[in-house]
């Protein structure tokens, strides 16, 4: 199937998404709360494009909208701007002092909200894409709690988790870099809760809490070496230049 | 305050549903209506019995207004804070409870029998404003008639 995507011809699955396949091309569309690692999940609405089927036109969040039949898409318009800085400007007004937000409301041109009475220490967004990286984890430590003005992200009774285990996975994908992890030595200190990191066997680096690596262990049910990315990157790479000599 | 063996009760409430998600906030409400909040023992047992990270519990139980992670009162007073009771004054009556009883909306008393709480809207607008204890209600409430409706309830002890 073929679908256009800013006047050029896309191929296109079915059941795709619209941003995979803008992604794929090189077409950009700006998003916040999306993960390649993870399915999207619609909230930042930051990637809306308007997507014409003969005579119809709507909005849709790219993020979510799978493609059914060939459709004509625009991820750039007067419109599309215009709700663009609308979402800036009201993140601008939860988020004043995060560099995030800051440089879109730079980019999209627009003067500092002092409308609304905000908190300067607030980071978060709550696009909710840290409670969707720790469930595929497949540890469920983190969730949104409480409604409205109040809501959060935070561990149950929002103390120390019990089954956290320290993977940064949260941290990671936060795309306002609200989370706080801190790497001291061999300690991690993540959602108040500390965890003892071990080194790689390799370079000595630590890069990994004892708890994740036996999880990672437990779950695939294999030995693992204690070896972290970089190591691994390397040793893979030096074995395909000895493969095919270079 | 209830002892240990009383939460065992959860588990009694918990069977009487499959163990399936869609299930999980009758069993939270049912919990809520034994013991006037969700017990944190409650949580646990819920949890192993439905088999759910605690984090997904603890979302639904700050989500919902019926439902409370502290002590609620025996009696809970509720005031109609919609639109029309709102122009009708419900915030004098607010006051004047929360000046008999010493406590904020959202708060329980300390001897645990009333809780105050204010409500958007009870849908009885033509009886503006409008107070409900528990499941009695209260249509055109006055300042005046606080203190009556309390004493109904036992009063304040002094």
């Amino acid at each position: 199937m073929q679908i256009i995507i800013d006047k050029v011809k896309c191929e296109a699955k079915l059941g795709e998404t619209l941003l995979t396949i803008a992604r794929r091309n090189n077409i950009h569309i700006p998003t916040l709360c999306h993960s390649d690692a993870l399915a999207g999940q619609g909230n930042c609405r930051m990637c809306m494009v308007e997507v014409s089927e003969g005579k119809t036109k709507k909005m849709v969040a790219s993020c979510i909208y799978p493609v059914t039949k060939s459709i004509e898409v625009i991820t750039n318009s007067e419109t599309l701007t215009k709700m663009r800085k609308t979402l800036v400007m009201l993140l601008s007004a939860r988020v004043p002092h995060n560099n995030t937000i800051l440089k879109l409301r730079q980019e999209y041109n627009l003067p500092p909200v002092t409308r609304f009475k905000s908190d300067d220490e607030e980071e978060c967004i709550l696009c909710g894409l840290c409670t969707r990286a720790c469930d595929e984890m497949g540890i469920s430590a983190i969730s949104t709690v409480n409604r409205g003005i109040n809501k959060k992200v935070s561990t149950p009774f929002e103390e120390p988790s019990t089954v956290c285990i320290g993977c940064g996975a949260c941290a990671h994908v936060c795309p306002t870099g609200a989370i706080k992890i801190e790497d001291i030595g061999e300690e991690r200190i993540i959602w108040e809760k500390s965890f003892e990191l071990l080194r790689c066997s390799n370079c000595g680096k630590p890069f990994i809490t004892r708890v994740g690596f036996e999880y990672i262990k437990n779950k695939i049910n294999t030995e693992i070496e204690t070896v972290c990315e970089n190591c691994r990157k390397d040793a893979i790479t030096k074995k395909l230049r000895d493969i095919y000599g270079f | 305050m209830e002892n240990q063996q009383d939460f065992q009760y959860t588990r009694q409430i918990s069977q009487q549903y499959p163990q399936d998600k869609r299930f999980l906030l009758a069993i939270l409400q049912d919990i809520q209506k034994e013991y006037n909040y969700l017990p944190r023992e409650s949580l646990y047992m819920v949890q192993e019995y439905m088999d759910i990270p605690l984090a997904k519990l603890y979302s639904m139980a700050t989500f919902y207004k019926a439902l409370s992670l502290k002590p609620k009162g025996r009696y809970i007073i509720k005031v109609c804070d919609g639109t029309a009771c709102h122009i009708r004054a419900s915030q004098t009556l607010t006051d004047e409870i929360s000046k008999i009883l010493k406590i904020a909306p959202g708060q329980t008393t300390s001897d645990g029998r009333f809780s105050l709480e204010t409500v958007n809207c009870l849908g009885s607008c033509a009886a503006a404003p409008v107070i409900v204890v528990n499941d009695r209600f209260y249509g055109k409430v006055t300042p005046s008639m606080v203190k009556t409706i309390i004493d109904e309830y036992g009063g304040i002890y002094s």
